[in-house]
């Protein structure tokens, strides 16, 4: 049987498209790296993909704001057809500048008008290095199931302090089950460590650190005896398949 | 037309303010108290646009401020504006252009910012720290005002975009070259040409030919060269594309004899680059009948196999003259540069790691007088140590390529330029599908030329020249340019989908001379092109011929397509939202031709233009090594060595050594570049369990990059200028050396290893009043180019691709109004390559309480060219010494020591020597060691000395038999222990106790 077909957008400054690609077709799935402009000219394609990939990089070069511009384009052309997806069920990942795009798009916000913001990290630079991250024991997020305990990941970003309009927000998140990851230690000053989160659905994730550049021992900081053997970021992606496979199992 | 102005505060301020600050009050000594900062857009619209519109586009409901029209941040004293000038290239505008456009709008946009500043200054000061922090002037046009005038002058009604005025479309004009040379020399000068009057001669005798006088006068053309031809001619036969010094015959004599290298005696050498780099590789080529060098000297990049299914692609470049005079557009503009090089190798590869090594002036150099002590018009250290950062970070980061390895060299002799090497491994697949080769060009008469990427602007016009000269005060700005890294990144991401679509049939980068040097070198193959300049899309009208052929704008590729490739070529682009296009035709007409509209302005001889440069005859002088250093800025001298062997003293030492900032920690800096991105990052820049512990190389994984599952590439460089002062023939080998050891140390194969040289040199050509010193300099070149050969034929390394920049010297005023000249030191630097298996491989970070450390290579000798002899005077000392021979044979068993797993850990000594080595070994974690150096050592030397060819290793106790069976002479310096602290003894006296906390806090101040 042929894995899930997962749609990985690129262009216009997205520079993870191939190691993100790379992940899903390990965990068992069959990516598609398309460029935004392409898939815009046919919309409805988008209904024949099982999952979704935004993937990290520099949209627009991160100008006017990260992941500003290429979520407006997003929404633009294919608001309607992200809505869809997500209402199939349809699983969405954004890292990094893929997560700056979701959070733009409002698809974490519970009320129209965005109360989720990602700034500029508190050293006010750009930091690449890896991070323990926490699942949030209260989290329904289907792609990181199965993970308990805290693990490590790399952080590459210069915009992921999590903001939030007011301080109920996130009560409100707790309360949906909506925060995923936070980070063992203060990083970049993001609310209570917020790292990544979900949606009410636990379908759509986004989160700032990269699981795609930890699927193998390989890329391990501190090295292995056992390069080759799979690591934790390997285990998000491998989650996403096994929901899409059981949906499609039942739809069957 | 509408215009309108709008800003834009994010609430959230950024940490660069900070630093301004500090830097403001500490340095300027101003009573700055903060700075904030507001950003400005400039609109000119075809419609009014909707304030819900702009809102939406500029700001974000969470983060920003949308202000009010007329709005200031009233308790700020001063309101600075910094805006570009006319045709500086402001990459926030395009966005916000793209941006504009999705809601149907067609705009021209300018960009700047307001910084907002707080405090008792006066508005002289504010005016200093605006010119000299927060922009520089010779690209930001810059107000400064107090806040009520900034509030009274009504800014959001009347808001004009800078717009280039300039006039020349389609002007060509005929330069007569019957002149004296004096009014030759003056016409090179004048026009920027670079070329000496010998050259001017060459190029006048060849017009006047009678064939040639005919064959222009039927083609309708003066009997003397267009600019444009006199243009391209400059440019192609600048030193920095033809290499004329590394091509020149060179005569070399020893007026004295070399004290610490070989006698090499008299003798001609007929071209550097042939003799010592070209024959060199052949040579090991053929000895050791290697069939892993794909492709060298012949392409952009160097091509090399060590993998079954992937080729690997190296080059490195330097962007020395831009950086001097913006640092963070010359950086930013060196890795795009290099980025291109690899995309147009052979038929296109994939950078995949890209390395960075700065040689600059120490940040505080000039602190102690405001900085009139340095020289005017390249930017002061700190500026420039911050800004080319910045650079590199931007155009690493937002190209999606990894900076894995690099380094950073102080010295004073880089403050008139600094130099900035940037490097790039690119990979290719090896056959494409349609069974073309990837490293081969196949282009040929009637394939289309393509221009795609980035639009032609007056900037980057010269930079070939300019490069080609020393700098000044009046160094043009023009040669100066901000690079748009993500409008490469879709040409990089278009290209990669055109060669898999297999949609050209060759392609080369415009860099240096722009279109004149990539379509001039891509029609040597098919024998002649026809370009229609004319077509060319520019950033704005008014461009002559002449510029449009020789602008540097940046981010633009060349390609040759087959008309029957042609549509489909176009569609992708559009797609990757890239400008591409049709400028002309690959023809074999023996000529370049050159056509604005339907008038022919230049037909150059291709083989005039490529082979009609006489070669120099040059002569060069050994004076013998330099004990006196060109401190020309030094305030202090170190103090003496006191002949003190105590506990505390060689704490102290230790400690001053640690803080130099060629060895302090870069790890603020370097966890600034993404070192990761593409998810292949086998060893990163650091290691251990806390992140803290500087690697040797970067190594990257090839099984995600379509390599082998197991495979890698570990990548090095190694660059050693203090040792020119005493023989250059030695700098060269230790640079090598420590290329070698960075790699073989992470676990690399010294058999399969490939180098890089990239001579960075004080101009070394000989001129009674400007040069007087030029002889022995060029006597150097020679001695490190011997130097060089003799090191690669011992260990068997070809260089594959390398670069030369020849004229790092800065001649003007400094802040007094007082003459002064600034030299680099002579400098090469090597970049090394070599095969990796990710089963083999190990870090520099200690593993385990009860480790053994041993210490490889030998105990060394010699303080001389030391980091320890910049903080302490020692009368009597030598110079390492390198024994080729040895190393190679030690790397070879390192090699089989990583291939049986004997070691915990690896460290080579470099820099600050075995104390240096030990310390950083320790600041992975919490471990610690106890050492005891041999009897028979003398402490001082033993702990500090800099000689090449060594490691300190970790090794499991119940590995040692295994690791001594087969390293004999192995070293046991201790053991690695649990109490986090260094402790060093000699005989019964303990030299060294302190906490790896401690030591790990001043080896981590700050270098700016």
């Amino acid at each position: 049987m042929l894995g899930p077909k997962v749609l990985v957008l690129t262009g216009e400054g997205i520079n993870c498209e191939r190691e993100t690609a790379f992940a899903f077709e390990k965990a068992g799935a069959v990516p598609s790296i398309q460029t935004l402009n392409e898939v815009i000219k046919n919309p409805a394609a988008l209904r024949e993909f099982d999952i979704l990939a935004i993937p990290g990089g520099f949209s627009y070069g991160d100008e006017i704001g990260s992941g500003h511009v290429f979520s407006l384009k997003l929404k633009k052309h294919l608001g309607a057809e992200i809505k869809e997806f997500i209402n199939d069920k349809k699983p969405i990942i954004g890292i990094c500048n893929g997560f700056q795009v979701l959070v733009k798009l409002g698809l974490f916000d519970h009320s129209s008008d965005r109360q989720i913001g990602l700034a500029p990290n508190t050293s006010g630079a750009f930091m690449n290095k890896w991070s323990r991250v926490i699942p949030h024991e209260k989290n329904n997020c289907i792609w990181v199931k199965g993970l308990d305990k805290a693990f490590s990941l790399p952080v590459r970003h210069g915009e992921g302090r999590v903001v939030l309009k007011e301080d109920q927000v996130y009560s409100d998140l707790v309360e949906r089950g909506q925060i995923v990851l936070s980070y063992e230690s203060d990083i970049n000053g993001s609310y209570k460590n917020i790292a990544g989160l979900c949606d009410e659905t636990g379908l759509v994730f986004g989160l700032m650190p990269h699981p795609e550049a930890d699927l193998f021992k390989a890329t391990s900081p501190e090295g292995s005896e056992n390069p080759l053997d799979f690591s934790v970021g390997y285990e998000i992606f491998k989650n996403s398949v096994n929901y899409s496979q059981s949906i499609q199992g039942k739809n069957l | 037309m509408n215009n309108s102005r709008i800003e834009v505060t994010n609430k959230f301020q950024g940490h660069h303010l900070l630093g301004w600050t500090s830097e403001v009050r500490d340095v300027l000594k101003f009573n700055l108290e903060r700075i904030e900062e507001s950003k400005f857009y400039l609109l000119e619209t075809d419609s009014k646009v909707e304030e819900s519109i702009s809102r939406e586009v500029l700001s974000d409901p969470v983060l920003d401020i949308f202000e009010d029209k007329n709005w200031v941040n009233s308790k700020a004293s001063f309101a600075v504006e910094v805006g570009f000038k006319p045709g500086v290239t402001d990459n926030l505008s395009k966005s916000v252009i793209d941006a504009f456009q999705l809601f149907e709008i067609e705009s021209k946009i300018s960009t700047g910012k307001i910084y907002w500043l707080f405090g008792k200054l006066d508005r002289v000061e504010a005016e200093q720290v605006s010119r000299e922090i927060l922009a520089n002037p010779l690209l930001n046009s810059i107000k400064v005002m107090t806040t009520n005038e900034y509030l009274e002058k009504d800014r959001f009604s009347n808001s004009v975009l800078p717009v280039v005025k300039i006039e020349g479309a389609g002007e060509v004009q005929a330069v007569d070259l019957e002149m004296s040379d004096k009014e030759l020399a003056a016409l090179s000068i004048e026009r920027c040409l670079a070329l000496t009057t010998d050259e001017l001669h060459e190029i006048k005798n060849f017009y006047k030919k009678e064939e040639v006088i005919q064959a222009r006068s039927l083609a309708g053309l003066p009997n003397c060269p267009t600019d444009v031809e006199l243009e391209v001619l400059a440019q192609t036969w600048s030193e920095h594309c033809k290499h004329k010094i590394f091509a020149a015959n060179i005569e070399y004599k020893e007026s004295v004899e070399p004290k610490y290298g070989p006698k090499l005696g008299s003798f001609k050498v007929d071209s550097l680059f042939k003799e010592y780099i070209k024959d060199t590789t052949e040579k090991i080529k053929k000895d050791r009948g290697l069939e892993w060098l794909i492709s060298v000297f012949s392409d952009n990049a160097g091509i090399v196999r060590f993998d079954k299914n992937v080729d690997l692609c190296f080059k490195a470049e330097t962007h020395n003259s831009p950086s001097a005079l913006d640092p963070y557009g010359g950086a930013l503009t060196g890795i795009l540069g290099v980025n291109r090089d690899i995309l147009g190798c052979g038929l296109g590869a994939r950078p995949i790691a890209n390395t960075d090594v700065f040689c600059f002036a120490p940040s505080n150099l000039g602190d102690h007088d405001h900085g009139k002590s340095l020289p005017v018009g390249p930017k002061p250290p700190r500026r420039t140590i911050e800004g080319v950062h910045k650079g590199v970070e931007d155009g690493g980061n937002k190209s999606g390529v990894p900076t894995v390895n690099g380094a950073f060299f102080f010295d004073n002799n880089y403050a008139g330029k600094p130099l900035v090497f940037c490097g790039t491994v690119g990979v290719m697949p090896q056959v494409l599908k349609d069974g073309r080769t990837t490293e081969g060009k196949g282009q040929k008469p009637g394939d289309r030329i393509y221009m795609v990427g980035g639009a032609i602007g007056a900037d980057g016009i010269h930079g070939a020249t300019f490069s080609s000269l020393e700098l000044d005060e009046n160094s043009p700005a023009t040669a100066v340019q901000i690079g748009d890294p993500i409008t490469q990144k879709r040409v990089m991401d278009f290209m990669m989908e055109a060669r898999d679509r297999c949609l050209f049939t060759s392609v080369t980068d415009n860099g240096a001379g722009g279109l004149s040097s990539s379509v001039g070198e891509m029609a040597e193959l098919p024998g002649g092109a026809t370009v229609n300049l004319e077509k060319a899309p520019t950033k704005y009208p008014g461009l002559k011929p002449y510029e449009l052929f020789i602008s540097e704008s940046q981010e633009r590729m060349t390609f040759s397509v087959e008309s029957s490739s042609a549509s489909e070529f176009e569609k992708l682009a559009l797609e990757y939202s890239v400008e591409a296009t049709d400028i002309g035709e690959f023809t074999d007409s023996g000529s370049l031709d050159i056509f604005y509209g339907s008038e022919l302005c230049a037909k150059i001889d291709l083989d005039f233009l490529h082979n009609g440069l006489p070669q120099m005859n040059l002569k060069s002088s050994w004076d013998g090594e330099i004990y006196k250093r060109d401190n020309w800025a030094r305030v202090e001298l170190p103090a003496a060595y006191n002949g003190v062997v105590n506990q505390s003293q060689m704490e102290e030492h230790l400690k001053n050594v640690l803080k130099r900032p060629t060895i302090a920690s870069k790890e603020e800096y370097v966890r600034r570049f993404d070192h990761e991105v593409g998810g292949a990052t086998h060893i990163k820049p650091f290691g251990g369990e806390n992140g803290n512990a500087p690697n040797d190389s970067g190594v990257i994984w090839l099984g995600p990059h379509g390599g082998e599952m197991d495979n890698a590439v570990a990548i090095g460089c190694g660059i050693a200028p203090r040792i020119s002062l005493y023989d250059t023939y030695l700098m060269a080998q230790f640079a090598v050396d420590e290329a070698f050891r960075n790699i073989v140390s992470s676990g690399a194969d010294p058999e399969q290893v490939c180098l890089l040289d990239n001579f960075c040199w004080p101009d070394p050509i000989f001129h009674k009043d400007k040069n007087i010193d030029g002889d022995h300099k060029l006597a150097q070149l020679v001695r490190a180019c011997k130097g060089l050969s003799d090191i690669c034929e011992a260990y068997g390394s070809p260089l594959v691709s390398g670069k030369d920049s020849m004229k790092n010297d800065f001649r003007g005023k400094n802040g007094h109004g007082e003459d002064i000249k600034v030299s680099v030191l002579p400098t090469l630097l090597i970049s090394a390559i070599g095969k990796l298996n990710i089963n083999s491989s190990k870090q520099t970070a200690l593993q385990k309480e009860g480790d053994q450390v041993f210490l490889l290579g030998g105990l060394g000798s010699g303080l001389l060219g030391s980091e320890f002899l910049e903080t302490t005077q020692l009368e009597e000392t030598t110079l390492p010494s390198i024994d080729l021979k040895k190393n190679f044979e030690l790397y070879k068993n390192i090699h089989q020591g990583h291939i049986q797993k004997v070691f915990s850990s690896l460290h080579d000594v470099s820099e600050g020597g075995m104390a240096v080595s030990l310390s950083e070994s320790c600041f992975g974690g919490d471990l610690g060691m106890s050492i005891t150096l041999p009897d028979d050592s003398n402490p001082l030397e033993a702990l500090f000395n800099e000689t090449p060819g060594r490691f300190i290793v970790s090794v499991k106790k119940d590995e040692t038999k295994r690791f001594k069976a087969l390293f004999k002479e192995a070293i046991l310096l201790g053991e690695v222990t649990s109490d986090s602290t260094l402790k060093i003894g000699f005989q019964d006296k303990k030299l060294i106790d302190i906490s790896t906390e401690s030591l790990k806090e001043t080896w981590r101040t700050p270098i700016c």
